[in-house]
C-alpha cells in the first residue's frame, strides 16, 4: 500500500511536470497580417496633429479630443484617436501628421499665434486633417471661412494624391489604409443652408414689417383721423426707413405719429408689438420654407460626395494596390450635441444628409475583398441610445468647456469626471469613445481575417 | 502474451459476427473492470452577453475535442457499480458569437471534467446486453486559459494582453450506455452522459460573462473485466 502512494505521487508530480503549468495565459499575440505601414487619410476624426503649432500647441492641444495623455486622473484620458490606438495594437509606429501648419492670424506671441509655415513630413503617413473635405478644398475651419484659425482642410482627395506623390504613384500592399471623411460636407453644407435660411427670413420678415405695422397703427387711430393717419404713418416709417433705422426706430416713429393723431399710446405700442411678431413669425416661415426648398438640394450633395469618396477608394487606393483598406461610413451626426442643439427639421435633414452619403458610399465602393466597410452609422447610433453597455457615461454633453476640442485639455472640461463621456465638444469623440471606435474597427478586420 | 493476442483476435471476430450467446458473464460483485475509448465532449453552450464595456450581444462559443480515456468500474453487487475516469485533458477552442460571429477562435482552455458515477445496471452479469444509468458527482476544473491577438484586439487595443479565467464548479452529470459482453473477460460498451454546466468567465479587462456549457460526453470503449 505504502509502495502505491509514492507510485501515485511520482506519477502525479510526472504529470505536473508535463502539464507545465496550469494559468491563464494572454496567448500569441501576433495578428495574422504582418502590416508595415499605417496610411490614412480624413477628417479631424483622423487628425494626430496637422494644427499642432503655434498658440494651438501652446494650448495643450493638436488633437480634436481632450488632448495630452491624463492615464494618471483616469486610464480612458489616453489623449489619443482612433487612428493611434489602432496603430498601437497592429505594433506600428505612433501615426504623426504628414503636413502640419495653420494660416490664420499672425502674432508674435505664440500662445496667439496661428500662423505657421507648413511643413511636410516625409516620413509620416496619416494626412487627415481637420475640417478636410472628400472633394472641396474649402472645410470649416479653412481659412477662407474662418481667417482668424486658417486650416489647411487639404481634402481626401488631394490627400491621396500626395500620398501617391510621395511613393511613386503606388501602395506597397502591405500597408493598412483608412479612410474616413464626409462629417465636414455635412457641416459646410448645413452651416451654407442655416446661412440662407436666416437671410431669407430677414429679408422676408423686414419685407413684411411696415404694412404688418401701418395696417396695425392706424386701427389704433380715431375713425375721423384715420385717412391722415395712414399717410402720416406711412411717411413717418419711410422717412425713418430710408434713414437706415432699426426696426424698433421705425416702430417709435410710427407710434408717435399714430400718438399725435390720438391714438390711445397703451394700444399704439400694442399695435406695434404685434406687427413685429407677425412680421418675425411670417420670416420664419420664409425661412423654413427656403430650408424645405434647399434640403433636398443638401442631400443629393452629400450623395455625391459619399460617391466621390467610393470613387477615391476604387481608383487611387485599390487599384493602385492597396490590399487592406479600412472605409469608415459617416457616424450618426445628429446624434452629435451638434445635431441635437438643431431643431427637429434640421435634424431630419442631417440624418437624411448621413444616410445620403453612407449610401452612395456603400453602393459605390467596390465590393473586392481589400475592404473593410465599417457601419459606424450603426454603432454610433446604438452608443447614444444604449451608452451603460458601452461603458458610456454621458452621450449628450460636451466634456470640453472650450469652443473646439482642439485645444481641449483635462484642465478644461465641463465637470470633475468626463473620462466616459462620449463627445468631447459639439462634434468630436472623447479618447474613450475613440477607443470604442478602435474595437469596433479591429472586430471588422478580425472578421476579414487581418487579425 | 501470443496467448493474450490470439484472444483479443478471438474477441474481435466474436464482436463482428455479433455472436448473441449468453454465455459470457459479465460485471458482478467485488469485480473491478477497466476499458480504453475514447470520448466526445461537446459543450452545449447557451452564451451570456460579456459585460460592459462591450458591443452589445457578445457572446462565445465552444467547440467540441475528442480525447482518449481510461474508465475503472468496480462493482459493488450483480447491479450497482461505481466508475471513474483517467484521462488526457479537452482541448477546447473558444470562438465569437453573437454580434462578433465571424471573428473565429479568440481563445482556448482547457478542461478535466472528473467525474464518479453510481451505476445500475440492468439484466443479470451473464446477459448480452446490459443497460446501465448513472448518476454522477462532477467537478469541472477549468485551465490553461489562454487569450490571443485576436481577443486582446478587441478587448484591450493598444494594451496589455486579454487574459481570462473560467470558474471552476462542482456538478452533476446524469449517464446511459449499453454494454455489450463480448466473452467472459472482454466488453465493449457506448456511453451518453450529459452535465449540468454554468459557469463564469472573468476577462483581466474586468469584465464578466456567464456561459451555460452543459456538456455532452459520448464515449465508446473496450474494457476487460478482472
Amino acid at each position: 500500500m505504502r509502495q502505491m502512494n509514492f507510485a501515485l505521487a511520482l506519477l502525479t508530480a510526472a504529470a505536473l511536470a508535463a502539464c507545465g503549468g496550469t494559468g491563464s495565459s494572454g496567448g500569441d499575440q501576433t495578428h495574422k497580417v504582418a502590416f508595415t505601414q499605417q496610411v490614412t487619410f480624413g477628417d479631424s476624426l483622423s487628425d494626430v496633429g496637422s494644427y499642432n503649432v503655434g498658440a494651438v500647441t501652446a494650448a495643450g492641444g493638436g488633437k480634436f479630443t481632450i488632448n495630452g495623455d491624463s492615464t494618471s486622473t483616469n486610464p480612458a484620458l489616453t489623449g489619443l484617436n482612433w487612428t493611434e490606438v489602432l496603430a498601437a495594437e497592429l505594433r506600428l509606429p505612433k501615426p504623426c501628421a504628414a503636413q502640419t501648419g495653420l494660416q490664420g492670424a499672425d502674432n508674435a506671441n505664440p500662445a496667439l499665434d496661428f500662423n505657421v509655415a507648413i511643413v511636410n513630413n516625409a516620413n509620416c503617413f496619416n494626412y487627415a486633417q481637420g475640417g478636410a473635405r472628400v472633394t472641396n478644398p474649402i472645410g470649416p475651419g479653412n481659412r477662407a471661412v474662418k481667417p482668424e484659425l486658417g486650416e489647411m482642410t487639404v481634402p481626401v482627395v488631394t490627400q491621396v494624391a500626395n500620398h501617391l506623390a510621395k511613393t511613386g504613384g503606388k501602395f506597397t500592399g502591405t500597408e493598412l489604409v483608412t479612410i474616413m471623411a464626409g462629417g465636414n460636407d455635412v457641416l459646410m453644407q448645413l452651416g451654407a443652408l442655416s446661412a440662407g435660411a436666416t437671410a431669407a427670413g430677414t429679408r422676408a420678415g423686414a419685407a413684411a414689417f411696415p404694412a404688418l405695422l401701418i395696417g396695425g397703427l392706424v386701427a389704433t387711430v380715431p375713425a375721423a383721423n384715420q385717412a391722415t393717419a395712414q399717410t402720416n404713418i406711412t411717411t413717418a416709417v419711410q422717412t425713418t426707413a430710408a434713414g437706415g433705422g432699426s426696426q424698433t426706430q421705425i416702430a417709435t416713429a410710427a407710434v408717435t405719429a399714430a400718438a399725435q393723431l390720438g391714438a390711445p399710446l397703451a394700444a399704439a405700442q400694442a399695435a406695434a408689438a404685434k406687427a413685429g411678431a407677425d412680421a418675425q413669425a411670417a420670416g420664419t416661415a420664409a425661412g423654413n420654407q427656403y430650408a424645405a426648398t434647399e434640403g433636398p438640394k443638401l442631400v443629393a450633395e452629400l450623395g455625391k460626395a459619399g460617391a466621390e469618396l467610393a470613387a477615391i477608394v476604387n481608383t487611387q487606393i485599390l487599384a493602385k494596390g492597396a490590399k487592406y483598406i479600412v472605409v469608415n461610413n459617416l457616424p450618426d451626426v445628429a446624434s452629435t450635441p451638434s445635431g441635437k442643439a438643431q431643431s427637429a427639421a434640421t435634424q431630419q435633414l442631417i440624418m437624411a444628409m448621413v444616410d445620403a452619403f453612407n449610401n452612395q458610399l456603400k453602393a459605390n465602393l467596390s465590393t473586392d475583398p481589400a475592404i473593410a466597410y465599417v457601419d459606424l452609422f450603426t454603432v454610433s447610433r446604438d452608443q447614444v441610445a444604449n451608452p451603460a453597455i458601452y461603458g458610456l457615461t454621458n452621450t449628450t454633453q460636451k466634456a470640453c468647456t472650450t469652443e473646439s476640442s482642439l485645444t481641449c485639455t483635462i484642465k478644461t472640461t465641463s465637470a470633475p469626471d468626463v473620462s466616459h463621456y462620449m463627445f468631447a465638444d459639439d462634434i468630436h469623440p472623447t479618447p474613450y469613445e475613440y477607443w470604442l471606435v478602435t474595437r469596433y474597427v479591429l472586430k471588422d478586420m478580425a472578421v476579414k481575417g487581418w487579425l | 502474451m501470443k496467448v493474450r493476442f490470439n484472444s483479443v483476435v478471438k474477441t474481435l471476430v466474436a464482436a463482428s459476427a455479433l455472436v448473441c450467446a449468453a454465455s459470457a458473464s459479465a460485471q458482478s460483485a467485488g469485480q473491478w473492470t477497466a476499458k480504453f475509448g475514447f470520448n466526445q465532449l461537446t459543450p452545449k453552450v447557451e452564451s451570456g452577453d460579456i459585460s460592459a464595456p462591450a458591443l452589445p450581444f457578445t457572446k462565445a462559443d465552444v467547440e467540441r475535442d475528442i480525447q482518449p480515456v481510461v474508465i475503472i468500474a468496480y462493482g459493488l453487487t450483480d447491479n450497482i457499480s461505481l466508475e471513474g475516469a483517467l484521462g488526457t485533458p479537452y482541448k477546447h477552442v473558444i470562438k465569437g458569437a453573437g454580434s462578433i460571429a465571424g471573428t473565429g477562435e479568440l481563445g482556448t482552455v482547457e478542461a478535466l471534467p472528473p467525474t464518479l458515477f453510481a451505476q445500475y445496471r440492468f439484466f443479470s452479469p451473464t446477459a448480452t446486453f446490459r443497460p446501465f444509468v448513472g448518476i454522477g458527482a462532477t467537478y469541472a476544473y477549468f485551465m490553461k486559459e489562454t487569450g490571443s491577438g485576436k481577443l486582446t484586439a478587441l478587448t484591450n487595443p493598444g494594451g496589455a494582453p486579454t487574459t481570462f479565467n473560467i470558474d471552476n464548479k462542482f456538478t452533476y452529470t446524469a449517464q446511459v450506455g449499453v454494454a455489450m459482453n463480448i466473452n467472459e473477460r472482454w466488453f465493449t460498451d457506448v456511453t451518453v452522459n450529459k452535465s449540468r454546466l454554468r459557469t463564469d468567465v472573468h476577462f483581466s479587462t474586468g469584465q464578466n460573462q456567464h456561459m451555460k456549457l452543459d456538456p455532452v460526453a459520448v464515449v465508446v470503449a473496450v474494457g476487460y473485466k478482472f
